[in-house]
């Protein structure tokens, strides 16, 4: 993928282009708002990671006018921490996804894995498929190698989650904001536990495992090999 | 510079002087003016009176002179002019000679005019008029008859008047400026009160407070608002400095050990998986900090307030449902039961405004820290009910509860009770819980629910 990473700390910028250039990405840099705006209205990108607060015009000033300019990259709005205002305001200008700073590599990587590959709008899905997993999205059931698989709907939820994003990384916190709608990291192993159930659910005849779990990063829903 | 020489020019320029001096201004002109009125009004009717009085004297005369003749006139005439008060009177023959009075040669022509000089007395000490106010009529036969008053009675009754007027003007204006002086001083000795107790909170002393009279009059008043905010500002300041304190204190420990454990790792590390073990141990406590610090920064931005401008319509319930419904299997796996207790759908659901993320989070911190704090096989109820039409959450568990007076400190930032100093947590999950509570405007209870802790909070209508 080719990404701009709109950024004025350097070390932050370093950083994140040295990672997504490791993870065979290549990128481009701007260190303030002007040459970002520039950049990423002139060259074609697959994906924007934007910092909200920006020298020269502010992160959520180019986005808006990048989207009023309808250009639909994916933007991905790095905001401060704890700013609990960010998120909505970044999605009110025309982000596509937010992250607080100080993050894991990880977590940028899989959002950014999500927003570039996201399907177009106006493509209806109506089934999901994984190797022998199905689901149903019309009349809410899955089916694993043809036999019912009875899921609580959240249970349903969080397995339409990880199909959509099948063969990438989804983290902890991708699947608290996608599932739950919870913005905020909770003490408890919410996730985990609602994970291992739903594991249980669908390999209980000893089925080859679909969900894996991604060290340091989250898990990934994949066809056996 | 001596301050009674300062104080006079500063006196003069406080609020109350001036007021009190123009009004003393406005009220001397009245007084000039209503003088100026009553000496008019008065002068005319004076005139008014003499003149009627001698249109009445002539008006007789004339009646004698028709009845009684030239001679009749004369006694007349003589004998009305006697007497203090009487008028002065002349009947001149033909050609000028004077038959009797005292009024001066009398003008050729007739009708009303005043004549200069006074009458002759020859008996009088009096001295002389000035000027005279007389009537002058042609009567048969050539004989003139004339009638005339002095007028220095007018004008010592004006005199008199006047001087009254200029008396009282001048009074009002000493009194209205002596009060304003009086009212001044004790306006600017309270005034100064109240500015050296702001001097002395500025130079450091924010104990003082403005003393009261007790009169309770508009300068109280805001004395008593100008206390309050400073206890106000004191209270601020003193959780601001508890906060200081205690991120200072909480964020030393964790800052340090990551420090030391970097140090040893440095000193003593042999190996490439020593170091990878030090560097998961410090990313671990650098996490750590950044979670405090960000739960901080939370909660000072929900104090703010600034998230009220976003509140929306609630649905209670829901919010109950999703949260029970993430956390239940969690429960169940550290052997908890957690149960909501929820109002029949319908009609008897409260309602309330909110920020539904804000909510969500304070519920989910509420139940896990229940979570955390009982031992194995205790119960968790979330109920949610409706009261006069307001929304009331509760959260009870039967654990050990909190002793009465712990109660009023668990929700201070990183307080942490002695019976959890060893069990995870930044100390901050229920300083969130008062903060999104406060934001909402509830009232928050924290309750024994012998046995265990009951949180209730109830939101307005």
């Amino acid at each position: 993928m080719k990404i701009l990473v709109i950024e004025d700390d350097a070390e932050t910028a370093a950083y994140i282009t040295g990672g997504l250039r490791q993870h065979g990405h290549v990128t481009d840099h701007a260190a303030n708002g002007r040459d970002g705006l520039f950049l990423a209205s002139s060259e074609s990108y697959d994906a924007l990671v934007i910092d909200r607060m920006l020298p020269g015009l502010d992160g959520l000033g180019i986005v808006r006018t990048l989207r009023a300019t309808g250009q639909s990259t994916p933007v991905l709005v790095l905001t401060t921490l704890g700013g609990i205002d960010d998120r909505v305001e970044g999605l009110d200008a025309g982000g596509d996804d937010y992250l607080v700073k100080p993050f894991a590599f990880a977590e940028l990587l899989a959002r950014l894995n999500a927003l570039a590959r996201r399907p177009p709008l106006t493509q209806v899905v109506t089934a999901l498929m994984v190797a022998d997993l199905e689901m149903d999205l019309l009349k809410r059931t899955v089916r694993r190698a043809g036999a019912r698989i009875e899921l609580q709907p959240r249970e349903f939820q969080l397995l339409e989650y990880l199909m959509r994003h099948a063969d990438r990384v989804v983290t902890r916190t991708m699947l608290l904001e996608g599932v739950w709608d919870f913005h905020f990291d909770p003490k408890t192993n919410i996730v985990e536990t609602h994970m291992s159930r739903l594991r249980a659910k669908l390999d209980r005849g000893g089925d080859a495992e679909l969900i894996h779990t991604v060290r340091g990063a989250g898990y990934m829903m994949r066809a056996p090999e | 510079m001596p301050p009674n020489s300062r104080r006079l020019p500063r006196l003069l320029r406080t609020a109350s002087f001036r007021l009190a001096a123009l009004y003393a201004l406005l009220f001397t002109i009245s007084v000039l003016i209503l003088g100026a009125v009553a000496l008019w009004t008065i002068r005319g009717a004076l005139d008014r009176q003499m003149t009627d009085r001698i249109a009445a004297e002539v008006a007789t005369l004339r009646a004698t002179y028709q009845a009684g003749g030239l001679d009749a006139l004369v006694a007349a005439a003589r004998t009305r002019g006697l007497g203090p008060v009487a008028l002065d009177y002349a009947v001149d023959q033909p050609h000028g000679t004077r038959l009797a009075g005292v009024l001066p040669q009398l003008p050729t022509r007739s009708g009303w005019m005043t004549i200069a000089g006074g009458p002759r007395h020859e008996d009088s000490l009096v001295e002389p008029a000035e000027s005279l106010r007389a009537l002058v009529v042609d009567l048969p036969n050539g004989v003139r008859l004339a009638v005339g008053d002095d007028r220095s009675r007018i004008e010592e009754v004006q005199d008199t008047v006047q001087a009254a007027f200029g008396w009282v003007a001048a009074l009002v204006a000493t009194l209205g400026i002596g009060g304003g002086v009086l009212m001044s001083l004790g306006f600017l000795r309270r005034v100064d009160a109240i500015t050296r107790t702001a001097e002395a909170i500025i130079a450091g002393d924010l104990t003082r407070r403005i003393t009261l009279r007790g009169s309770g009059d508009d300068l109280d008043r805001l004395a008593v608002t100008l206390n309050h905010m400073l206890d106000r500002i004191s209270a601020l300041m003193e959780s601001l400095r508890q906060v200081s304190n205690d991120i200072a204190h909480d964020l030393r420990t964790p800052l340090s050990r990551l420090s030391q454990g970097l140090n040893a790792a440095r000193a003593t590390a042999g190996s490439p998986a020593a170091y990878e073990q030090a560097i998961d141990r410090a990313i671990i406590e650098s996490e750590g900090i950044l979670e405090t610090f960000g739960a901080l920064l939370r909660i000072a931005q929900i104090e703010a307030g600034s998230r009220r401008a976003g509140f929306r319509a609630l649905d209670f319930a829901e919010i109950v449902t999703t949260v029970v419904e993430a956390l239940e299997p969690v429960a169940e796996d550290q052997q908890h039961v957690l149960r909501a207790e929820l109002p029949p759908a319908g009609a008897g659901r409260p309602e309330g405004v909110g920020d539904r993320e804000l909510l969500v989070q304070m519920l989910v911190n509420l139940i896990e820290n229940a979570l955390r704090h009982t031992p194995a096989g205790c119960i968790v109820v979330v109920s949610l009910v409706r009261i006069n039409g307001a929304a009331e959450l509760t959260v009870s568990d039967n654990g050990p509860g909190v002793p009465e007076a712990e109660r009023a400190h668990i929700l201070d930032r990183f307080y942490r009770g002695d019976g959890s100093r060893t069990t995870p947590g930044s100390g901050l999950g229920l300083s969130l819980v008062a903060a999104v509570a406060e934001l909402h405007q509830t009232e928050l209870h924290l309750e024994d629910a012998s046995p265990g802790l009951r949180v209730r909070i109830r939101f307005p209508v």
